[in-house]
């Protein structure tokens, strides 16, 4: 089932699906959406630390190298795709990735037309303290093809230090389909730095959904979505707990380039603890219609938590239709008795007002992620970590 | 013991909502199987008598006990006494951002209270399918409401069901739709012919009390049961002289 993708050049360690990874290892990547040996998934890539440890392109019709390997192998890979959604010099981050001689990461595209049904999946994973995982990865999907990609981020649960970098681009081609959906699990002291760049041609669609189970130390996400061509659609989701302890800043720009673009961003934050900041911002450079809307749900009673919501629009077209909406608040005892006097213990009628909250029913996100979102609400419900 | 003829007594009662007293010294006793009208002017306490009973904690009780099935539940929780089998129509409930109808109608499949296929018969008779999937309460119109609070009661079966002003605020072509929700609450899964579950009803129209063939009729005054009687001669006399006259009378009996 494994394919020979060049991958012996990455240290000699085996790239055969989960036999070595342990099964507490299998575990854990299963929190973040990451089912190893599963026939739910077209293709598997885990990155333990710096190795790859997994690199199968499983049945999918697409292809799947590691980044060295695609840009040994083609010249266009270097000239379209690298470094060109996520700017090398965009900040000291995308330097110190692009410095490195080999990067580590994957490039997986899906060619023109190619319709891949079962989600792709992908793990960054560090099981080891102060490991400092810089990765690189490359999504191109074709004109009028589609791929859905369950990306897991997370630390082994007993590692407390570390830092995650990745730089993330995806190219969404002219009527093609991207779904991403990113889970992050962190241990506390770990430091997390993703550079997220998408670009998507006339009449594409990028669906993006970020949510983050356990929050690290320091969480600064603001990707980047350029919708270029005409018609091309976004659809942002983030979904954030933070707890004590923790920043985390998430952020957002979608910028419409191409006439009649639409884009929408939606960011739902639960605080029970921690410094949460939520941002998104809208830029119009043409017909365009377009909305923001963050949420955030203060749980923390203490004090010590705080949420800032600033969504931000900026039009330089009179026909940019853009509007923005935030919110903040608690749950509120009246709407908590009220599910209480239909039988609900009041912890079961919590639950229920967060995940309503956090639109998870509506967004039809599917089992797995419902089972994450589900976790996100026990922690929030029950104000423990 | 004799607590069990009566499913619901109130003894003496005294609330307390914000520093206001609402309810002051009230005696109530409904018995099984009867279904009695609330009456009274606006701001006599009849919704606080309701939302007291259900155990909502705006409305604090300091003096007094309710009792449900010969257990004492003044100290109860909301969701307990839900359990027990209390559960209530408000005329104006919150709006629940983000929590659908079909998620409250899950629940109450989830934990065996009501069987799918019988839910499902209630959410079509009730004409809300297309609401199945909105916030509950978010924009529903007066008569929307009522179906929806109606419906959500049907979904739990109680034995004690109270419905403040059921069918106000509801149009005529709906009012049938509504009444036969409330005659299906009231009645017994094995739709016995002289049974029926107990209940309260808050109304200032005749239409309910003539409908439902109601047991009795009270009339709240100033925090308290002013007087009780036939509830088609009380409403009909409400009906031709308002409440001007309890003042009189009632003021004469304190």
């Amino acid at each position: 089932m494994l394919k020979d993708n060049g991958f012996r050049e990455t240290g000699g360690e085996k790239t055969e699906g989960s036999s070595i990874l342990e099964r507490e290892d299998v575990t854990e990547l299963a929190r973040s959406g990451v089912l190893m040996d599963s026939e739910e998934r077209s293709g598997t890539v885990v990155f333990r630390n710096h190795t790859p440890v997994c690199f199968d392109a499983g049945n999918g019709d697409f292809e799947l190298l590691p980044v060295t390997e695609a840009l040994k192998r083609y010249d266009w890979v270097r000239e379209k795709y690298y470094f060109y959604a996520v700017e090398e010099d965009m900040d000291e981050m995308t330097l110190r990735c692009a410095r490195q001689e080999n990067p580590v990461g994957f490039f997986l595209r899906v060619r023109e037309g190619g319709r891949v049904t079962l989600p792709f999946q992908a793990a960054m994973y560090m099981t080891e303290e102060n490991v400092e995982q810089i990765v690189h990865n490359i999504v191109v999907v074709e004109k009028g093809a589609s791929l859905e990609i369950i990306t897991g981020c997370l630390t082994r649960q007993d590692i407390l230090r570390g830092s995650h970098l990745a730089v993330e681009e995806h190219y969404v081609g002219e009527g093609a389909r991207l779904v991403t959906t990113m889970v992050h699990s962190w241990g506390p002291e770990v430091i997390v730095h993703p550079r997220t760049g998408t670009l998507v041609a006339e009449g594409g669609e990028y669906e993006s959904r970020y949510i983050s189970l356990k929050p690290a130390k320091e969480v600064v996400i603001n990707p980047m979505v350029y919708l270029n061509g005409r018609g091309a659609v976004a659809r942002d989701l983030t979904i954030v707990l933070s707890t004590e302890g923790t920043t985390v800043d998430t952020g957002g720009v979608i910028t419409l380039i191409g006439k009649d673009t639409s884009a929408e961003l939606l960011q739902r934050g639960v605080c029970i603890g921690g410094v949460l900041k939520q941002g998104g911002l809208l830029v119009g450079k043409e017909r365009c219609r377009a909305h923001v809307d963050c949420a955030g749900m203060l749980l923390d009673e203490s004090g010590a938590g705080s949420i800032v919501s600033v969504p931000g629009l900026e039009a330089s077209h009179p026909d940019a239709r853009m509007s923005h909406e935030a919110s903040l608040g608690k749950i509120s005892p009246e709407q908590v008795e009220y599910l209480m006097s239909r039988g609900m213990a009041e912890a079961e009628a919590i639950t229920m007002l967060i995940r309503g909250f956090l639109g998870v029913d509506a967004a039809g996100l599917g089992e797995d992620l419902d089972r994450q979102i589900a976790r996100i609400v026990d922690i929030a419900g029950h104000g423990e970590a | 013991m004799a607590g069990n003829r009566n499913i619901l007594e109130i003894r003496e009662l005294v609330v307390q909502a914000g520093d206001k007293r609402i309810i002051d010294g009230l005696n109530l006793t409904i018995p099984c199987g009867e279904v009695h009208a609330l009456l009274g002017p606006n701001g006599s306490g009849k919704t606080t008598l309701m939302m007291t009973i259900m155990g909502f904690s705006n409305y604090k009780i300091i003096g007094g006990r309710i009792v449900f099935k010969g257990r004492d539940i003044t100290n109860l929780e909301i969701n307990e006494r839900a359990r027990m089998g209390i559960a209530i129509a408000r005329q104006r409930p919150p709006t629940i951002d983000g929590v659908r109808l079909r998620n409250i109608m899950a629940y109450q499949i989830d934990r065996g209270i009501g069987d799918a296929e019988r839910i499902a018969a209630y959410v079509k008779k009730a004409g809300m399918e297309e609401f199945l999937d909105r916030s509950v309460n978010a924009g529903l119109s007066g008569g929307e409401i009522k179906r929806s609070e109606l419906l959500q009661l049907l979904m739990m079966s109680p034995e004690f069901s109270m419905l403040d002003e059921p069918d106000s605020g509801v149009d005529s072509g709906a009012l049938r739709d509504v009444r036969e929700l409330i005659n299906s609450l009231f009645t017994l899964d094995d739709n016995h012919p002289a049974k029926r579950k107990a209940g309260l009803i808050i109304t200032h129209s005749g239409h309910i009390i003539d409908h439902m063939s109601l047991d009795k009729a009270h009339i709240m005054h100033r925090g308290r049961i002013g007087c009780s009687g036939h509830p088609n001669l009380m409403m009909d006399r409400i009906s031709r002289f308002g409440y001007e006259g309890c003042d009189r009378c009632l003021g004469e009996v304190e």
